[in-house]
């Protein structure tokens, strides 16, 4: 039961971030996506995010629903911008935080 | 947690996910199309939209059924999440469930007065009656399980292995029976562009909103169905992932296939519920 409460709090985290991020999104770029540069403050909450929803465990301090939440927010914040923004950032986010899941999970 | 709040649990995941699906879907298939297409929360932001718009009801629309089938349609699903996740319940009940939806959609069509509801109307019984056989793979899965409990089906397959890989011409027509329900897939006659949108043309405001929302959850019970009875008893993550992958392959499939008219929809479909039931029982004998 316990599952499924999170399971919903991180559902509502993504929804919710992905309508900060359209919003924010929109009022940050009246164009759309043509130029095709990467956002640095997108790039830098892509890493955060997903770092936080994949490497939860590295972070012992703070429980893992929080990790998870506050993760899953901040990719859906990046994933939810206006179509076309985004898309490298979330990219280079889940590589490197993928990168360090493997090497915290497989080889280490 | 008692039963009215695990309800409500469900029914909320329910509808969340089943509308974040349906965005996903349209943005896969916007993407193949090479489209920028909308946000992934674009569906569950129309929904909430309707709730908020100005409801308006046609002069020619059967009252009070005009209203009262929306209601029902929210009712049956959320039915479905009670007898599905709640309380795993039996399979039998889904069967009806399913039943009670193509009339829904039959008579949310007739009652709007509207002539494509009407011809959405007359479109949900011929696919009803490629739909409801499809179903029939419940059949299949108690011949082999000899049970349409759900959970007595998720042990089955901790102890014989999942469903998909013993009778896999089943899990082939209930695919089919999800593609059917899907937007803008070849077999979706019943909301076809040729007839606006079908038997919710007519429905505006919070009336489609309530549309909207039954949808979600139905387009989440029925993935729903799929992985717990074909796959397994899976975690949430699971689920998510098995439902991401699923509504990712519809995607593919609706944006590379053009919609099928009405006798070939349902000739298509009642060929591979024929296929499926007869391959499968011949399956089970041999």
């Amino acid at each position: 039961m316990n599952d499924q409460i999170l399971y919903l709090v991180y559902i509502l985290s993504f929804v919710i971030g992905s309508i900060v991020g359209l919003v924010l999104s929109y009022k940050k770029y009246t164009e759309p996506f043509v130029t095709r540069n990467i956002d640095l403050i997108a790039l830098i909450l892509a890493i955060i995010g997903w770092m936080l929803a994949i490497n939860y465990p590295l972070l012992t301090m703070i429980p893992s629903y929080i990790s998870i939440t506050i993760g899953v927010f901040l990719i859906a914040m990046v994933i939810g911008m206006r179509p076309g923004y985004g898309r490298y950032e979330t990219i280079i986010g889940f590589a490197l935080a993928g990168l360090i899941w493997i090497l915290r999970t497989v080889i280490l | 947690m008692n039963l009215m709040g695990n309800i409500i649990l469900n029914v909320a995941i329910a509808f969340l996910v089943g509308s974040v699906l349906f965005g996903l879907q349209r943005k896969i298939m916007a993407r193949i199309q090479m489209r920028p297409g909308p946000p992934i929360i674009q569906h569950l932001l129309h929904t909430f939209k309707f709730f908020i718009k100005e409801s308006a009801f046609p002069k020619t629309a059967a009252m009070p059924f005009y209203i009262a089938i929306t209601a029902m349609l929210c009712v049956i699903w959320v039915a479905a999440v009670i007898v599905g996740p709640v309380t795993e319940g039996s399979l039998l009940l889904f069967f009806a469930i399913y039943a009670i939806h193509k009339i829904v959609e039959h008579n949310a069509g007739s009652s709007s007065g509207s002539p494509y509801g009407k011809l959405s109307c007359v479109r949900a019984v011929y696919s009803a009656a490629a739909e409801v056989p499809l179903f029939a793979v419940l059949i299949i899965i108690y011949l082999k399980t000899g049970t349409m409990i759900i959970s007595n089906i998720v042990t089955f397959q901790s102890q014989h292995g999942a469903l998909l890989l013993s009778i896999p011409l089943a899990a082939l027509m209930f695919f089919v029976l999800i593609l059917s329900k899907s937007p803008y897939s070849p077999f979706a006659i019943t909301k076809g562009k040729d007839i606006v949108s079908g038997y919710e043309t007519e429905h505006f405001g919070l009336l489609r909103g309530y549309l909207m929302f039954s949808e979600s959850i139905a387009w989440y019970m029925l993935l729903w169905i799929f992985l717990t009875v074909f796959i397994g008893g899976l975690n949430p993550v699971g689920y998510l992932i098995g439902m991401v992958i699923i509504t990712a392959f519809v995607a593919l499939i609706n944006a590379v296939t053009p919609i099928l008219n009405p006798n070939h929809s349902v000739m298509t479909q009642v060929t591979l519920a024929f296929i499926g039931i007869a391959g499968s029982i011949i399956t089970l004998l041999y």
